[in-house]
């Protein structure tokens, strides 16, 4: 049994990547065969986080989409690089990130039915139990294609101004996709806010679940950048509600 | 009678000397307190908060160029103002004195006019001292503050003291305490403001965004693809 879950936001810098990346190591680690694929391909990112050597990419999901390679031969086996105590495996397809690569995204675009015919290969291929979408921010066509072929949908919102009409938008379209389960995860609160007010409140007005309020610090995002936070910290109380939505995600 | 009497210390090991000093002191309105030696000028000036000290030279046990040292050499003693007495009125003795400290020197036997003039002139230097160290003191606790409210610890108490004063510096710890009062008054009032988290969404906006996504021909062919789309995780 496969699942495909999207890990979403309608605006940039909600932390979208970090969420995805200690995802679904936390759910390899709990010996699950998971596939990462960083459909962001105007703005990729996550490679960084795990640790992914560009230079050493000799596929990404470009080549994949411009026909250049198959979808497995894209796929980076990075469950040894990232820590050999994870019991399962973790794929990453990363986007390229030449210039001239994303410019040519950007101006020409490509076959969006391609990208769902590849990340149904790829489930299918690898035997992956999930299939994780990091997103590009907001409703483009891929980006709607990754919600509509989603079992899953969390969308990563800070509790900001910025972020509430957005989050709006994004929930109504993947209702209106019919996503059989969808999710809110507040990033970033600031710590004068009460979680679990915060976590109230946020339900309440778009009556879905939130599945974890994580805060906002300095520390945080510090220690974010140096890599795969949960599996630096696996004790800190930020790992616990990663976990915790990984728990939900898989639930 | 002096206008304003102090509390003086007479240190000299001639019972005679002492009495007729205490007598004069006391004559003029002063609280005195009379001891035989330096020894017992040592115990008695840690027992009691002298004014000023008349302080004989030469004393058996501990003389009193020793107990002008170590009333130097006390941070708590050393701003009392010492007028040595003794018969010596040679310049040898006045020069060790003043280069240890005295404030001032009278040669006995002693004139009481000149006695007079003396411990009054002790006593004014105490006193402006006295209100120099505490002007001092109040501007500290000013800084202080300062201090506290750049790290978030100011209590209006702290300044309470400086505040009561009628002098500028008074006026600038009562300006200070009410500037700081009614800023942490409005922190306080947005972090209450912040507290209360606020989702305000224009739903008209929304709807409208949502209606220019989902009336294009590419999601109403999402739209009905969706389940030829979506993973089957039965499957």
């Amino acid at each position: 049994m496969s699942r495909v879950i999207a890990i979403h936001s309608f605006r940039g810098g909600t932390g979208k990547s970090n969420a995805a990346a200690n995802v679904a190591t936390l759910l390899a680690a709990e010996g699950q065969r998971i596939g990462v694929v960083d459909t962001d391909l105007q703005s990729p990112g996550i490679h960084t986080l795990f640790g992914l050597d560009q230079e050493a990419v000799r596929y990404s999901l470009n080549e994949y989409l411009w026909g250049r390679c198959h979808i497995k031969q894209a796929a980076h086996d990075l469950t040894t690089s990232l820590d050999a105590g994870l019991r399962g495996r973790l794929y990453l397809v990363p986007s390229s990130i030449k210039v001239n690569d994303i410019a040519r995204v950007i101006r020409d675009g490509y076959d969006v039915g391609l990208l769902n015919e590849g990340l149904r290969q790829l489930v299918k291929q690898l035997s992956l139990d999930v299939l994780l979408l990091d997103t590009h921010p907001g409703l483009n066509e891929e980006t709607l294609l990754s919600i509509a072929m989603s079992n899953t949908v969390a969308i990563v919102m800070r509790p900001d101004q910025q972020d509430y009409e957005g989050t709006r938008v994004t929930l109504s379209v993947a209702r209106k996709l019919k996503v059989p389960d969808l999710v809110l995860v507040v990033n970033k609160t600031p710590s004068v806010f009460d979680p679990e007010e915060v976590r109230e409140r946020v339900a309440k007005t778009y009556d879905c679940e939130v599945t974890a309020v994580l805060p906002h610090s300095d520390e945080l995002m510090t220690l974010s950048s140096e890599g795969v936070f949960a599996l630096h910290y696996p004790d800190h109380p930020v790992t616990d509600l990663y976990r915790q939505i990984a728990a939900r995600l898989t639930a | 009678m002096t206008e304003s009497p102090g509390f003086v210390l007479v240190v000299d090991d001639d019972a005679v000397n002492r009495l007729l000093l205490s007598r004069a002191l006391e004559r003029e309105g002063h609280q005195v307190r009379a001891v035989t030696n330096g020894l017992e000028a040592v115990r008695a000036l840690h027992d009691d908060p002298f004014d000023c000290v008349l302080l004989d030279v030469l004393m058996p046990e501990m003389d009193g160029y020793q107990v002008l040292e170590h009333i130097r050499s006390d941070p708590k003693l050393r701003r009392t103002p010492v007028i040595m007495i003794s018969a010596l009125d040679d310049l040898e003795s006045i020069v060790r004195c003043i280069e240890l400290g005295a404030d001032d020197y009278l040669p006995k036997p002693f004139d009481p006019v000149l006695l007079r003039a003396r411990i009054n002139a002790g006593l004014a230097r105490k006193r402006l001292d006295d209100l120099e160290q505490e002007y001092l003191e109040q501007v500290g606790h000013v800084v202080a503050a300062a201090a506290a409210v750049e790290t978030g610890t100011f209590r209006t108490e702290q300044l309470d003291g400086a505040a009561r004063r009628d002098d500028a510096l008074g006026q600038l710890a009562r300006v200070f305490q009410r500037m700081a009062t009614e800023v942490r008054a409005r922190e306080q009032r947005l972090k209450q403001e912040v507290r209360k988290l606020r989702i305000e969404i224009d739903e008209a906006s929304a709807a409208r965004q949502v209606a220019e996504i989902t009336e294009t021909a590419y999601f109403k062919d999402l739209e009905r693809k969706v389940s030829k789309i979506r993973l089957d995780p039965s499957s």
